[in-house]
C-alpha cells in the first residue's frame, strides 16, 4: 500500500526545499520516496534515523529529508556513517551513495564498511554514469555503454556488486529498480531489518546524459527498459542470479561472467534482479566494537586516578 | 475479489512541484491522464481512475497524488 504524497510532505520532507535540483523524471525522487515511506512502514521515529548522503545527485538527498543529515565529502559517507554508529549505536544509520561515489573514490570506505559489518543500511543508486559532472564512464558503465568519454563504447567489465558484497562479507545483499517499487519498498524495509551491513542496489535512470547517447532520451523509455531487459535475461537472472542489468543499445556486445558459487541460496532468495544474500548468522563487529569502547573508557579513567 | 471503484477519487497535481517529466502519463493504465501544451499533467479522463497509483508510485517529484474520498478531510488538514 503506498502512502498519500502529502502525509510524506507532511510528515518526512522538507516542502520548504522542494522542488528538487534534479533532473525532471530522475529516478532519486522515486529512490526518496521509497526510503521515507520503508521508514514509515517500520515505525521508526524520524528523530532516530540519520541519513549520511556523499557527493553527486545523490548527495543531494539528504537535504529534502527531514531527518538527522549529514552531507559529507566525496566518497566517504560509509566512514562518517561508521562514527555515528560508534557514537549512536541505537541510531538507524542509513547511507546514500551513487555508483562512482560508492564504488570509485569510495571503494576503499565502502569495502572495510562491509568487511567490518558495521550495523547500517547503504543505498547504492546505480545509473551507470557519472551524473553531476557530465557523463563520464563510471565503474559500472556496461560493455558497449556510450558516455562522453567513451564515444564508441566503453569496453571495460563493469563492477559487479553482489560479487564484491559477497567477498568482502555484508549480511544482506539486494538489487533492486526504481521500474520495480512495491519491491524496492520492500528491499529497503527488509534491509532495515538487518543488525549487520545491508546492501540495497538500485538501478536508477540518467536519461539526461547517459540515455540520450543510448537511445533512451526520455526518462519514462529507459524506466521501461529495465523491466524489457529483467525479463529479457529472466532465466539467466533466476537461475544465477549474477548478471547486472545491461542498459545499452540493442547492438551492444553481450558479455559472460562467470557464475558465482550458488550453495547456500535456496530458492526463495533467487529474485528476478539478482540474488538477496542474507546472513542472518553473521557477527556484527559493532557489538565488539562497543565493548572495546567500554573497555578504553574504563581504562583511562583509572590511568587518570593513577597519575592524577 | 473487490469490486473496482471507477470515478469516486480525485486526481490532485501540485503545478509548484511538477517537472512535466512525464512519467505519470506515461504509466497510467486506464487514460485519465493527458498532457497539455506545456507538458503538464491533466485529467481528461477522471472518471476512468481506478486507484491503482502507478502515477503517484513513479512521480520523483511528490507532485501527484490521487485522494480516495474516505481520506480526504484527513488530507485537507
Amino acid at each position: 500500500m503506498k502512502l498519500q504524497t502529502s502525509f510524506l510532505l507532511r510528515q518526512f520532507l522538507r516542502p520548504e526545499m522542494l522542488p528538487s535540483t534534479w533532473c525532471a523524471g530522475c529516478g532519486l525522487g522515486i529512490i526518496l520516496n521509497a526510503i521515507v515511506q520503508a521508514v514509515h512502514f517500520k515505525g521508526l521515529d524520524k528523530d532516530q534515523v540519520s541519513m549520511v548522503s556523499g557527493i553527486g545527485c545523490t548527495g543531494r538527498m539528504s537535504g529534502y529529508v527531514d531527518f538527522n543529515t549529514i552531507h559529507t565529502t566525496h566518497g566517504r559517507a560509509p566512514a562518517f556513517a561508521t562514527g555515528l554508529k560508534m557514537a549512536q549505536p541505537e541510531m538507524t544509520v542509513i547511507a546514500v551513495m551513487g555508483d562512482g561515489d560508492a564504488m570509485s573514490i569510495g571503494g576503499n570506505h565502502l569495502i572495510h564498511a562491509m568487511r567490518r559489518n558495521i550495523g547500517m543500511v547503504a543505498i547504492v543508486v546505480n545509473n551507470n554514469v557519472y551524473g553531476l559532472t557530465g557523463g563520464q564512464t563510471s565503474p559500472t558503465t556496461p560493455i558497449g555503454g556510450h558516455t562522453t568519454t567513451a564515444q564508441p563504447g566503453s569496453f571495460e567489465r563493469p563492477l559487479n556488486l553482489e560479487s564484491l558484497a559477497r567477498a568482502a562479507g555484508a549480511s544482506f545483499y539486494a538489487r533492486a529498480t526504481v521500474n520495480h517499487t512495491a519491491s524496492l519498498i520492500k528491499m529497503i524495509e527488509r534491509a532495515l531489518t538487518i543488525s549487520g551491513f545491508a546492501l540495497v542496489e538500485v538501478i536508477s535512470n540518467c536519461h539526461v546524459l547517459y540515455g540520450k547517447m543510448n537511445e533512451m532520451a526520455e526518462a519514462s523509455k529507459m524506466i521501461a527498459a529495465m523491466d524489457e531487459d529483467t525479463q529479457r535475461t529472466n532465466p539467466t537472472l533466476l537461475r544465477r542470479g549474477t548478471l547486472p542489468l545491461r542498459l545499452t543499445t540493442p547492438s551492444a556486445p553481450f558479455w559472460e561472467e562467470e557464475p558465482l558459487p550458488t550453495e547456500g541460496v535456496t530458492e526463495e532468495q533467487r529474485t528476478w534482479r539478482g540474488v538477496i544474500i542474507e546472513n542472518k548468522g553473521s557477527i556484527d563487529f559493532s557489538e565488539r566494537y562497543y565493548t572495546m569502547l567500554d573497555e578504553i573508557k574504563v581504562k583511562r579513567e583509572e590511568s587518570e586516578i593513577s597519575y592524577g | 475479489m473487490a469490486k473496482i471503484r471507477r470515478g469516486v477519487f480525485e486526481v490532485r497535481v501540485y503545478k509548484d512541484y511538477c517537472k512535466a517529466c512525464g512519467l505519470c502519463m506515461a504509466w497510467c493504465p486506464q487514460d485519465v491522464l493527458a498532457e497539455d501544451e506545456e507538458g503538464y499533467p491533466l485529467t481528461p479522463g477522471l472518471s476512468q481512475c481506478i486507484n491503482c497509483k502507478l502515477c503517484e508510485r513513479h512521480c520523483p517529484d511528490f507532485a501527484i497524488e490521487i485522494i480516495p474520498p474516505e481520506q480526504k478531510e484527513a488530507i485537507d488538514v
